[in-house]
């Protein structure tokens, strides 16, 4: 084979030849490659770059045995595609490259594929080769043979090619293997190197023998020098060859190469490896060689002796290829530079080619781990190695950039001197050189592809992970992607702020800082509470069972308002009775136009029978309760001239009216003449009367039972049984206060026989000139006394007292005041007034009885008492008598003569008449004893019944007799006998009273006449006894002149 | 074999995203993070990345098994602008879902939203 190699290339290039040399030359590359990889795994710890891995190539060792299982798969696909290329002949190179590159990235790419079903794979794979193997070996035995057969074929190019392939492929095999083992070898040997430290100190005392030796290697062998730099330049290559990008580029230059081999037959080789080298150089750029010149020069050197080493190896191998002593020799030539180790490596040297040899590879996947993990071991133990090594390289960097530089430069020549002296080159040489540097190129080559392919693993190995698992994730999405649907969301509105306007803006900054507080409502809590229930009115009432008329029932708060309904009602009240006087005014008026014309007509036909008469009036006394009762009084009141009350006795004829035994007071207005205005009633006979002073409001009566009654004439009709007699309805009036049964301690035990009213000490009261409605004098309560004579003597004098309220319940108190009557006698003081002229006197007539009195009516303290002597009693209620002590007839001596009737004259206030019961009439002046004048038998000896003054005329008196004969004195026309003597015998007059008023325009004067019957008839006076003449008082003057 | 490969395309309920869970997280966190805050342009972005940070953990507590989980917070001053944000996803509606809260003072405006997505 040698014999034909050396032939083939020192002849002209056949075909055949050239197929068989290159695949030489691959089988050489190949195994240098693998040993130079062993070499690189040596140094390759010594690199930054790979110490900067370590770490990661822990984690990898795993993945790496796989890697490199397809690492040579690689290689072989390569070598495929290498041999195909040919199989195609020239082809463009630039397509060539392109495709390789192309290439590159295939494998890349199916390297990661492979390895995603690595275990598998692997398992495949070896079984594989292991099948290839065994067939390898077979033909291998008979390669020889073939390319002895080849070769005489020689040029019988028309070779089958799928056996050229086959046969390639069989080669390529078998070169894997010697390369793999070689590579083993190499790691047994430096793994019996055992400990680090020695292995440095060995190698750095081999590096300093080495240098030693160099120099004169280098001076005569420029050749080898060449070689050596060459070799420099692809360890350099191989530091330097970082970038994956620079590795893939050398790869393609390498194979660029390989295509150029066939192609550029003419060329040398090695000229075009060297100028590649140079290119190479020039490619890496100057930086970087600058960079790691100090570390390249030492590891060139290194590498230099270590090359040389192997060449030395290598050549015996080349040279013998099998032979066992030489590569023991070779070996056996290392021992004895590095004593120990080497003759382990020696040995294992030898037993490695043996076994590369020979031996059926069985064991081949142990070794190969074994391989890879010592080769890890080696890489983790070298790992302290870099500093120091950075170290030398500094120190170096200076003093030996120079001599690289020089180096270079020789390089250079020498390639320049190998390009023109190419053809003239010794064939021996070249071939002994070509294995050499096809071994160092390759070497370069396979060590840099390696080495950057595991650079290229550990960078790539991330994206190969990732594109592992993006895979992974896009297969999952693509399965995944059947299975789900993805769909857009509606479109969701995070955050939606619409604009704020400026003004708002404004107002929400700046709005509230001029602002201020301006006011506060205070007091809100204050707030009203109501109460929706309203509150419940309460009064009181009381009821009285029976009830009896009106007042059966009332409350204590009537007062109240029976006060705010009087005030109220007072008007009502003053305007009734202003209606009622009213009233009265226009009844009088109409009845009096009546009577009056009614009269007239009387007068003219009666003017015969009453001489004084000037007309008449005729009382209607035809009442029926009023039927048959006997008149026994008539009585004016001395301040209402008109109003006249008449005492009817009680009647022994039976009636209609259950009013027998009573007396009944008749109440009449003179004007009203139709019938009575009030009717009073008392169950005894009442034997005197008078009316209270001033106003006609009261009545008083004595009666013949000692009692003092009381009528109040202002109590209501309804207060009243009232009895309906006929049509007409008579109120009967009970008498408002009796003293019957009440004060007997202090009342009268005889009858009563005159009462008269104390007169107020002002003299008022009595003027005719009282108004008519003296509402004042009314209303308040009056008070004034009252004086009651009983006959023997007794004087009493009452207090009349009007209650602020009548009650209509009674009075618990009072016993003797009527239900709901105001007015009551309170018993004031008693006086007995029964004196006896003389005892003598007394002895001679009886017992005293005084008959009748009179008060002064100037002076109510002055009272005047007729008696039944004849003599009128002058006597004082209190203080100090007054003279004279009585007033006696002009003769001296006591006669037994009744006192009937005592009448002070209106105008003269201290002169009276007396009139007794012989019929003597006596004018007495008050300051004297004895009369002014007595007139005896004016009467006929008749008792004279009742004389009185008119009130018109001063010296004008009537005188009334028993015997009914009634005379009109008057002074100033006679003065010794009455002027006029009626005598009435048809119907016999028992009372008489004289009424008239001076005051007013219409001088009236008249008589009034109660007659036996009970007709009451009011006869006018005429003219010449109505009318004063002014000589009248001088002529009274005169007289009482004339008789003192 | 990769054929038979079974997958779980649908999330158990119990560990299903639930917006209402995830906003109530939110709320809470914004809450307590940025009541009372003033907006300050500085600031805003570590707030915006640590509130991110905060609710992404606070989520992956609450139990959402095999979601991807994307936290979105935009903090913006509040000057009276108008603002617009919107989002539109293409998923699968059945399993994935998003959960958002607003947060305002016066003084800033936060928004989070937090997108599931259901790792098949």
């Amino acid at each position: 084979m040698h014999s034909d190699k050396k032939i083939t290339k020192e002849d002209t290039w056949r075909p055949a030849d050239l197929r068989r040399h290159i695949r030489e030359e691959g089988l050489g590359d190949d195994y240098v490659k693998k040993r130079d990889d062993n070499e690189r795994k040596h140094r390759a710890g010594e690199s930054i770059e790979r110490r900067r891995r370590d770490p990661e190539k822990e984690s990898r060792r795993e993945r790496d045995k796989p890697r490199d299982s397809t690492r040579e798969r690689r290689d072989e696909d390569k070598k495929d595609r290498y041999a195909d290329r040919r199989k195609e002949g020239s082809l463009d190179r630039r397509g060539v490259k392109e495709r390789d590159s192309r290439d590159d990235r295939d494998r890349e790419k199916r390297r990661e594929r492979d390895k995603l079903v690595d275990g598998k794979r692997y398992d495949d794979d070896y079984k594989r080769k292991e099948r290839e193997h065994e067939k390898e070996r077979d033909k291998e035995r008979h390669r020889d043979k073939e390319r002895e057969r080849d070769r005489e074929r020689g040029n019988e190019e028309g070779k089958d090619k799928r056996r050229e392939e086959r046969d390639k492929e069989r080669r390529r095999e078998e070169r894997n293997r010697e390369h793999r083992t070689e590579r083993e070898r190499r790691r047994h040997e430096e793994s019996g190197d055992g400990e680090r430290d020695r292995m440095e100190k060995l190698e750095r005392e081999k590096r300093d023998r080495h240098r030693e030796r160099e120099r004169p290697k280098d001076e005569y062998q420029v050749k080898r020098n060449d070689k050596e730099r060459r070799e420099r330049h692809g360890d350099r290559k191989h530091l330097e060859v970082k970038e994956e990008r620079e590795h893939k580029e050398e790869q393609r230059r390498h194979g660029e190469e390989k295509e150029r081999i066939p192609k550029e037959r003419g060329y040398d080789e090695k000229r075009k490896h060297d100028s590649e080298s140079r290119e190479n150089r020039d490619l890496k750029g100057s930086g970087k060689e600058v960079r790691h010149h100090g570390g390249d020069r030492d590891r060139a050197e290194r590498d230099k002796h270590k090359e040389r080493r192997h060449r030395e190896e290598e050549k015996p191998e080349r040279n013998h290829h099998r032979d066992g002593t030489i590569s023991k020799k070779a070996a056996s030539d290392k021992s004895h530079k590095h004593e120990t180790k080497t003759e382990v490596s020696n040995d294992e040297d030898l037993a490695d080619q043996e076994y590369e040899d020979d031996f059926e590879k069985l064991d081949y996947e142990e070794d190969f781990e074994e391989m890879d993990e010592s080769a890890n071991e080696d890489e983790d133990e070298e790992e302290p190695q870099p500093p120091e090594v950075g170290e030398e390289r500094e120190e170096l960097t200076e003093q030996k950039r120079k001599e690289i530089e020089a180096i270079q430069r020789a390089m250079d020549e020498e390639n320049e001197r190998v390009g023109t002296a190419q053809s003239r080159q010794i064939p021996s040489k070249k071939e002994e050189e070509r294995p050499k540097w096809s071994g160092g190129s390759e070497n370069s080559q396979s060590r840099a592809s390696p080495r950057g392919k595991f650079i290229d693993f550990v960078a790539a190995k991330q994206r190969e992970v990732s594109k592992k698992v993006a895979t992974k994730q896009k297969k999952r999405s693509t399965e995944l992607l059947r299975l789900i649907d993805l769909d857009f969301s509606m479109t969701v509105s995070l955050l939606d702020l619409p604009p704020v306007n400026e003004y708002d803006m404004y107002i929400r900054t700046f709005g509230t800082a001029n602002t201020k507080q301006a006011y506060v409502q205070c007091n809100e809590d204050n707030a009203d509470r109501d109460i929706q229930t309203e509150e419940i009115e309460v009064c009181e009432k009381w009821t009285q069972h029976p009830p009896e008329h009106n007042g059966a029932c009332g409350d204590p708060n009537l007062s109240q308002e029976a006060r705010d309904k009087s005030e109220m009602n007072f008007d009502s009240r003053r305007l009734t009775a202003f209606l009622r006087s009213a009233s009265q005014v226009m009844v009088v008026l109409l009845e009096e136009d009546r009577a009056e014309r009614k009269s007239l007509s009387k007068l003219r036909s009666q003017t015969d029978t009453l001489s004084f008469s000037d007309g008449s009036l005729q009382l209607n006394t035809k009442l029926p309760f009023l039927y048959g009762r006997r008149i026994s009084l008539v009585h004016f009141s001395q301040v209402q001239r008109h109003t006249m009350m008449s005492v009817h006795r009680p009647t022994t004829k039976p009636s209609a009216v259950r009013l027998d035994s009573c007396t009944i007071i008749c109440i009449w207005n003179i004007w009203e003449p139709s019938r009575p205005q009030k009717v009073l009633v008392y169950e005894s006979e009442v034997q005197c009367c008078c009316f209270s002073p001033g106003k006609a409001i009261m009545v008083f009566a004595g009666t013949s039972v000692g009692s003092v009654v009381l009528w109040d004439l202002r109590e209501h009709t309804s207060d009243h049984y009232s009895l309906k007699i006929g049509e007409d309805e008579w109120t009967f009036r009970q008498p408002t206060f009796s003293t019957d049964a009440v004060m007997a301690g202090s009342g009268h035990f005889s009858s009563v026989t005159s009462v008269e009213a104390v007169p107020s000490t002002v003299a008022g009261g009595l003027r005719p000139e009282v108004p008519l409605l003296a509402s004042e004098e009314e209303s308040a309560g009056l008070s004034f006394q009252l004086a009651s004579l009983d006959e023997i003597g007794v004087l009493n004098f009452w207090v009349v007292v009007e209650l602020p309220k009548a009650n209509e319940a009674g009075s618990p108190t009072d016993l003797g005041l009527r239900p709901g009557g105001k007015v009551k006698l309170l018993h004031s003081s008693q006086l007995l007034t029964a004196e006896r002229v003389s005892p003598r006197d007394a002895a001679k007539t009886g017992p005293l009885q005084t008959l009748h009195f009179k008060f002064l009516p100037t002076d109510s303290n002055h009272f005047f008492i007729g008696t039944n002597m004849g003599l009128v009693n002058h006597e004082t209620s209190h203080g100090l008598k007054a003279p004279p002590k009585f007033y006696r007839f002009q003769e001296a001596g006591v006669r037994p003569v009744d006192i009937t009737s005592i009448h002070f004259s209106p105008f003269r206030q201290h002169l009276f008449l007396v009139g007794c019961g012989d019929g003597s009439i006596r004018l007495h002046a008050v300051s004297h004893e004895q009369p002014v004048a007595e007139w005896k038998n004016s009467t006929a000896g008749e008792p004279v019944v009742s004389l009185q003054w008119t009130q018109t005329r001063p010296t004008v008196f009537c005188v009334l007799d028993a015997a009914s004969n009634l005379h009109i004195w008057d002074l100033l026309k006679n003065d010794s006998e009455p002027v006029v003597t009626e005598r009435m015998d048809s119907d016999r007059v028992t009372a008489m009273a004289v009424f008239g008023d001076s005051g007013q325009q219409n001088t009236y004067s008249g008589i009034a006449l109660a007659h036996e019957s009970g007709n009451i008839e009011m006869q006018y006076f005429k003219r010449h006894f109505t009318v004063a003449i002014t000589a009248e008082e001088d002529k009274l003057e005169s007289v009482m002149a004339e008789a003192f | 074999m990769e054929g038979s490969d079974t997958y779980l395309i649908r999330p158990n309920h119990q560990y299903k995203f639930k917006s209402a869970i995830v906003k109530e997280c939110i709320r809470e966190i914004v809450r307590e993070r940025l009541s009372g805050m003033l907006y300050d342009s500085e600031e805003v972005s570590e707030l915006s990345r640590s509130l991110a940070d905060d609710i992404k953990d606070k989520v992956k507590n609450a139990g959402f098994d095999r979601y991807k989980l994307v936290v979105q917070v935009v903090i913006g001053e509040q000057r009276g602008q108008g603002v617009k944000m919107s989002s539109r996803c293409l998923w699968d509606a059945d399993t994935d879902n998003y959960a958002e809260d607003v947060f305002m003072n016066d003084s800033l405006f936060c928004v989070v939203a937090v997108f599931g997505s259901y790792y098949y």
